[in-house]
This record gives structure tokens, C-alpha cells and sequence, in this order.
């Protein structure tokens, strides 16, 4: 597979290296939201709050005090590690489960972004513009006229949030998740710890979609409270895994490419449609639609993610 | 879990191969296009080829909350498109004409940084755009990044200008000029009747770096901003609240700065508060001055004030532009479509300068870029400084008086006298 997707610059314009960089970003950070709603069972609605602490930290420490991104995508995870163990204990403790939870999330994100939305420091309502470094700079994760480096970058993150996701999944804590995922009062009276278990996965969740965070904003060259906090940006991060398929491993990587080539073939069919769907051309917000309810279809066709129906067809074809 | 593997990756890359095709099909197409379009001009005139099409992007939020706005930009560039190709297209470059290609921002930075990426793969040899400060931030980063002009229609942000860029041009004045040409309006208009000021704004790149220019710059003149509000421009659907509780320190004057449709909310608010101010003054607001607006408010809409880019209403040549839009698209022309419009000529007139579809030649081009028939109400010519501002780029003082929108500062573009103190409910 990893030499399928490095495969992928080769002769393809920069726009396509472009739209497969964002992909692979979000891909990182659906595997991380993975960590916590899919193995641990915590559906997060919020995860744009940690996707947002991971961007600004990275713009904040470059443009303000020169520090290399790279330590920045480190600091950022940190970051949201610590704050997703704060609101996490406090959520755990008073019980917060299912919608409650999701709805906890939802609200912490949106605490961040209107905070941030209207915090001096970090540019309030204009955002942080990351200046440009000049020519290629691995120190400060700039690359001129080589986008495919930009892309290479987030396909060795997403190699090694995967890697991270496999030994966490394999771990006695990843059982432990498991365990509290499938039921909870159970998982606590085999003697697990359900809060620490819960704990680690938020953690480690934050953690990874920080660093996705992170990277896009040197994408992007760009943040405001927007783009890190929106809630889009929670949207988009769990649609992935849940289209793939959520609680595997492959699940977000999956939901990513087949999300972001379905949102680009259904915009350049409306950019440019073959001759016999000629009436649709410059139907500005068709493609919105038609990606919609594509998506719906596959939705409901596939509850449990692509990955989980294409097992299905599989044992059935065994069969 | 290995066989799971395999098919995956099989999944995966029959995923990616199909979106890589599907470039490549793009590429084909057009390519064929082309060739099907030179190949009978060529057999009419065998001795000379014509010349191949000079590509320009244009990044507007098409859908969205201001999609309004975004179409009528859209238009106006492919108004100038047309009305360039029909009088020849490029002289220097053998009548080369324009093609205009529209890419839709959907109002999200990221997308408008991955179709400027789309139009710069497509070969484009400059972006205008893109109507949002955030938006257009982004855009600039990738203009200067691949090495492709950017003009900027409107855009108001300073800070998008202060990173040192070489490949960006702003039409449009800035937030800097905006807010202190804003605050020095107030003064001349009121006199020493203005010395509270409550600010309501839009919590965008917009509204923070207009009003901060504006609060500086008033404070050395005497005026004191006592309240200031903000609001989120794309999800408000009330501004009751926050236009009472500006209303409520008594202030002489409340200002506004926003977009289109949270600026009819805000006047909406003002005239069912029948709030007591000596005036309401939109600064650089997206709505007090447009034939919309006044079409919407009807007497309602009678005395609000707004400092804003204009185009130069008092110019015949513009009255003309005004009639062919609205006769071709059924609607009003606007500011923002008019600054569209203009941009398509400023890149227009740097290529026949340049006499290259170059993206680097257009840039050195647009840098000495000096146009004296423009459309807009500035006090001078079309010319761009070392960071890119277009040097006389001001905004003028508007307010609606017998149902029309009309120039009432400066002087010297004044199309009758201001009415002030009032209000269409109060005196």
C-alpha cells in the first residue's frame, strides 16, 4: 500500500498532489478521533478542538518565537493531550456518555474557537498568517515548487499515526478500551480501570489529530479560529473513519480517499460535464448536493463503513 | 489480517488511480478542445496561427451565505472578459484574447487555496479575487508560493499585504484606509456633535482590522468608541440584541462594519429600535450603499451613511458599464462587481504592457501599472506601491438621500450635501 500512495506524485499536477495532501491530513486526523470513538467507544463531536490547539501551536511558536514546526507538531500534540486528559477526567467523572459526551465535545470546541476567535494573541478575528520561509526549508516544513515533499510529509505522518494505532490496539490498554467499549460495568468488575482506560485513549486521540492539526496549518500557511475550531472541522474528521469504517485500523485512511475523490469528481463534473449532462455546467452548489447524497447511499448501504461492508460481501461470497 | 491488507491496498489504489485518470482525462479534453478550435481557423488563414487564449482565474465565494455577492463578482469579470475580446483582445500579444475561468471559494480558505491551486495547474497567468479577507489571506500565500500574480478585488485586511508578498496587488483600499478615512468622515461630518461612537462589527479578519484602524485614528480625533460588539457574519440571524445594547451607552453615532446580509439585519434592527443616535454610518459595511439595499429598505432606508469603495458614479463611461450589466444580468451592478470588472482590466492592460502571458512578465507589468480611466471614485490613478496597495485607493461618503445612493464626501466627489444629524425615524 505505502508504495502505491508514494506512487501518487508521479505525474499529477500540483492541484491533485494538493487535494491528496488534504486528504491524507484528515486521513491522520479521523485515525486519531479513531483512537478514542472507535476503539474506546467516546463518540467525539468536538474533535476540531484538538485539531485547533495542534494548528495554533504550530503557527504560534513559528511566527512568534522561530521555532521549527516540527517541534511545534510535537508541542501541539502535547498540548491537546493535556487538554483532552483535563476535560476528559472532568467528563468521566460525572458519568458523560453517549449523546452527553458528543455534545460535551461539541461545546469545548466551540469554547475554543470563540475564544480564540477573540484572543489578541493569537490574532483574534484575523487569524495567523505563517510568512513564507524562501526556497526549500526542511527546518521550517516549506518546500517551493516541490509540492510533492508537502505530500510525502503528511504520508509519513499518517504511516506513523498508523503504526501508533496498531501497537495501541495491540497493547494491554487497547484491550482495556476494547473491554469498556463493549460494556463498561463489565470491563469495571474484571477489575479495569474504566476512567484510566478512557484517559489514555483521549490522550493519545488528541495527541494524533493535533499533529494532523499541525501539519495543516503549515499546508495551509494560514489559521484563524475558523478553519482550526469550525464545526465542519469536526464534521469532516469523523466522517472519514465512519465512511471507512469505524474502530479499524484502515477505517479512516479508507473513509479519506474515497472522501476526497468523491468531493473532487463530483465538483469537476459540474466544472466540466460530458456532453450529454451539458445543463448542469457552472451549477454552482449541484456538486454539494450530488456529494451529499451519495453520501447518504453509502451510509445507508454501508452502516458500518465501507471497510465493515466490503467483509460482509466477502464472508457471503466465501460462503 | 494479511489478506485484509492486500485487498485494501488493491482498494486503495484502484481509488487512486481513478482520481489520477481522472486528471489526466481533464488534460486530454481540453487539449482536444484546443486543437479542435485552432485546426479551421487554420485552414482559413494558412499563413499565420492564432493566437492561443491567455488564461485568468477568478476565485469569488459562488455558494454559500455570500454566494449574492460572489455571482455578481463573477459576472462582472466575464463582462470585462468579453468586452476586451470583442475589441481585438491583447494587441501585443497578436489580439490574444481572455479566457476567464471561475473557481468558487465556497467562502473557506481552504477551498479557495485548493482551486487556486486548481487554476494555477491549469496554466492561468493571474488570479483576481476573492471578496474575503481570510480567504484572499490564503490565496496570496499560494499566488506567491507558485509565482502567479493575485490582484485583489476586495479584500480589506492590511496584514495580507505586510508579509513582504511581490505577487500581490490590492485594488481596493485597505482596512488602515477604511477606518481612518472613516473616523476623519465622522469628524468632518459632525463637527464636535460626534463624540461617542458605539461599534458594531463582524468578528471576521473584516470586521476587527477595519474597526481597530477606526478606533485609533478617531481617538486623535476626539471620538471616543464606548461600546464595541461583535457578532459571528455567516450564522447571525438577529441583531436585536447586540443593536440595543450598542443603543444602550447613548452614543452620538453607532457604526457598523460587516457584510451584505448581516448589515440588513443590523439596519433592521436599528429602524424597528427606532434607535436615538444622530446617525447610523456603516464603515466600509457591504450593504448601506448598494441599489439593493435601497430596493429592499424602501424609506426606510433614507439617511444611512456609508464610507465604502465606490465606483465613480458622476463618470458617463460608468453609467454605461452600470446599464450593459444590468441589461445582461438582470440585476444591479454593485461595488464589488464593479472593483471585478476593474481588475480584469488592470491584468488585461499589464499583459499588453508585458506582451507575454508570462506569469512572471504580467507581475513586473502590474508593478508599474498606472491607470487614470478607472472606474472607481478615487483621487487618483490606479497605481500600486512596493507592498502592492493601490496607492489611491480611498473610500467615499455615502448616503442615501431621496432613494438614491449618493456621494456626500469628499468635496470634491460630492453629489449633494449630507444630511446630518438624522435618521429615518428620528429628525
Amino acid at each position: 500500500m505505502v508504495t502505491v500512495l508514494a506512487l501518487v506524485p508521479l505525474g499529477v499536477s500540483t492541484f491533485t498532489l494538493s487535494v491528496a495532501t488534504t486528504a491524507l491530513i484528515f486521513a491522520l486526523a479521523g485515525i486519531g478521533w479513531n483512537v478514542l470513538s472507535g476503539f474506546a467507544g467516546q463518540f467525539s463531536f468536538g474533535h476540531a478542538a484538538y485539531f485547533g490547539l495542534g494548528a495554533y501551536t504550530v503557527a504560534v511558536i513559528f511566527t512568534k518565537y522561530s521555532i521549527s514546526p516540527w517541534l511545534g507538531l510535537v508541542l501541539g500534540g502535547l498540548v491537546a493531550a493535556i487538554f483532552g486528559l483535563l476535560t476528559g477526567w472532568i467528563s468521566f467523572r460525572f458519568g458523560l456518555k453517549g449523546a452527553y459526551f458528543a455534545l460535551a465535545t461539541f461545546a469545548l470546541a466551540e469554547l475554543l474557537r470563540l475564544t480564540f476567535n477573540n484572543f489578541d494573541y493569537v490574532g483574534a478575528g484575523i487569524g495567523i498568517t505563517i510568512p513564507l520561509a524562501g526556497g526549500d526549508s526542511w527546518g521550517s516544513l516549506q518546500f517551493e515548487d516541490t509540492p510533492a515533499i508537502r505530500y510525502f510529509v503528511a504520508l509519513g505522518l499518517v504511516a506513523l499515526g498508523t503504526l501508533a494505532v496498531i501497537i495501541i490496539k495491540r497493547s494491554r490498554v487497547g484491550s482495556r478500551m476494547l473491554a469498556v467499549r463493549e460494556d463498561e460495568d463489565a470491563a469495571a468488575s474484571l477489575g479495569i480501570n474504566p476512567l484510566r482506560a478512557k484517559l489514555v485513549a483521549i490522550a493519545a486521540s488528541g495527541f494524533i489529530t493535533a499533529v494532523a492539526g499541525g501539519y495543516y496549518a503549515m499546508f495551509l500557511m494560514f489559521v484563524d479560529s475558523d478553519l482550526a475550531f469550525g464545526p465542519f472541522v469536526s464534521v469532516v474528521i469523523l466522517l472519514r473513519p465512519i465512511v471507512g469504517g469505524v474502530g479499524t485500523i484502515w477505517g479512516p485512511v479508507v473513509g479519506a480517499a474515497i472522501l476526497s475523490v468523491l468531493g473532487e469528481v463530483t465538483r469537476s463534473l459540474v466544472r466540466d460535464p460530458p456532453s450529454f449532462l451539458q445543463v448542469i455546467e457552472g451549477a454552482n452548489g449541484l456538486d454539494q448536493v450530488v456529494f451529499g447524497l451519495i453520501l447518504v447511499l453509502v451510509i445507508i448501504r454501508a452502516p458500518d463503513g465501507v471497510l465493515g461492508w466490503f467483509h460482509r460481501f466477502r464472508t457471503r461470497s466465501a460462503q | 489480517m494479511k489478506r485484509m491488507n492486500i485487498l485494501l491496498s488493491l482498494l486503495l489504489s484502484l481509488v487512486l488511480v481513478a482520481a489520477a485518470c481522472g486528471d489526466d482525462d481533464a488534460g486530454t479534453t481540453t487539449t482536444a478542445a484546443a486543437s479542435t478550435t485552432t485546426q479551421p481557423a487554420a485552414e482559413e488563414t494558412t499563413t499565420t496561427v492564432p493566437p492561443a487564449p491567455v488564461l485568468i482565474g477568478a476565485i469569488h465565494p459562488l455558494t454559500g451565505g455570500l454566494a449574492g455577492a460572489g455571482n455578481r463578482m463573477d459576472n462582472g469579470a466575464r463582462m470585462a472578459v468579453d468586452e476586451i475580446n470583442a475589441a481585438g483582445g491583447i494587441t501585443s500579444l497578436g489580439g490574444a484574447p481572455l479566457e476567464l475561468i471561475s473557481a468558487d471559494s465556497t467562502g473557506a480558505p481552504d477551498v479557495g487555496q485548493s482551486e487556486a491551486e486548481r487554476l494555477i495547474s491549469a496554466g492561468v497567468s493571474a488570479i483576481i479575487g476573492t471578496y474575503q479577507s481570510a480567504v484572499t489571506t490564503n490565496v496570496a500565500a499560494i499566488a506567491e508560493r507558485e509565482g502567479v500574480p493575485l490582484v485583489i478585488d476586495v479584500a480589506v485586511d492590511d496584514s495580507i499585504l505586510d508579509q513582504g508578498y511581490t505577487y500581490t496587488f490590492r485594488l481596493q483600499p485597505n482596512a488602515t484606509s477604511m477606518g481612518t478615512n472613516g473616523a476623519k468622515f465622522l469628524s468632518e461630518l459632525g463637527g464636535d456633535e460626534i463624540k461617542t461612537v458605539a461599534y458594531l462589527h463582524d468578528d471576521t479578519g473584516f470586521g476587527v482590522s477595519v474597526s481597530e484602524a477606526f478606533t485609533t485614528a478617531a481617538a486623535a480625533l476626539g471620538i471616543e468608541v464606548i461600546t464595541d460588539i461583535t457578532y459571528a457574519p455567516f450564522s447571525v440571524t438577529d441583531l436585536t440584541t447586540e443593536m440595543a445594547q450598542a443603543a444602550a451607552g447613548s452614543p452620538d453615532v453607532i457604526v457598523i462594519t460587516g457584510y451584505y446580509n448581516d448589515g440588513l439585519l443590523a439596519a433592521r434592527a436599528a429602524i424597528d429600535l427606532e434607535v436615538d443616535v444622530k446617525a447610523i454610518v456603516g464603515i466600509a459595511q457591504g450593504a448601506f450603499h448598494t441599489p439593493q439595499f435601497v430596493e429592499d429598505f424602501g424609506a426606510d432606508a433614507e439617511l444611512f451613511f456609508n464610507s465604502n469603495y465606490h465606483f465613480n458614479s458622476s463618470d458617463p463611461t460608468v453609467a454605461g458599464i452600470l446599464e450593459r450589466f444590468e441589461a445582461r444580468f438582470g440585476e444591479a451592478m454593485d461595488t464589488e462587481a464593479m472593483l471585478a470588472y476593474q481588475a480584469i482590466y488592470v491584468v488585461a492592460d499589464a499583459l499588453e504592457r508585458a506582451g507575454s502571458s508570462d506569469p512572471a512578465d504580467v507581475r513586473a507589468a502590474l508593478a508599474t501599472t498606472n491607470i487614470a480611466d478607472h472606474f472607481l471614485a478615487y483621487p487618483g490613478p490606479i497605481t500600486f506601491d512596493d507592498t502592492g496597495e493601490n496607492i489611491n485607493a480611498e473610500p467615499v461618503l455615502m448616503q442615501v438621500i431621496d432613494g438614491k445612493v449618493q456621494q456626500v464626501l469628499p468635496i470634491g466627489l460630492r453629489e449633494t450635501d449630507p444630511v446630518f444629524p438624522g435618521t429615518s425615524w428620528g429628525s
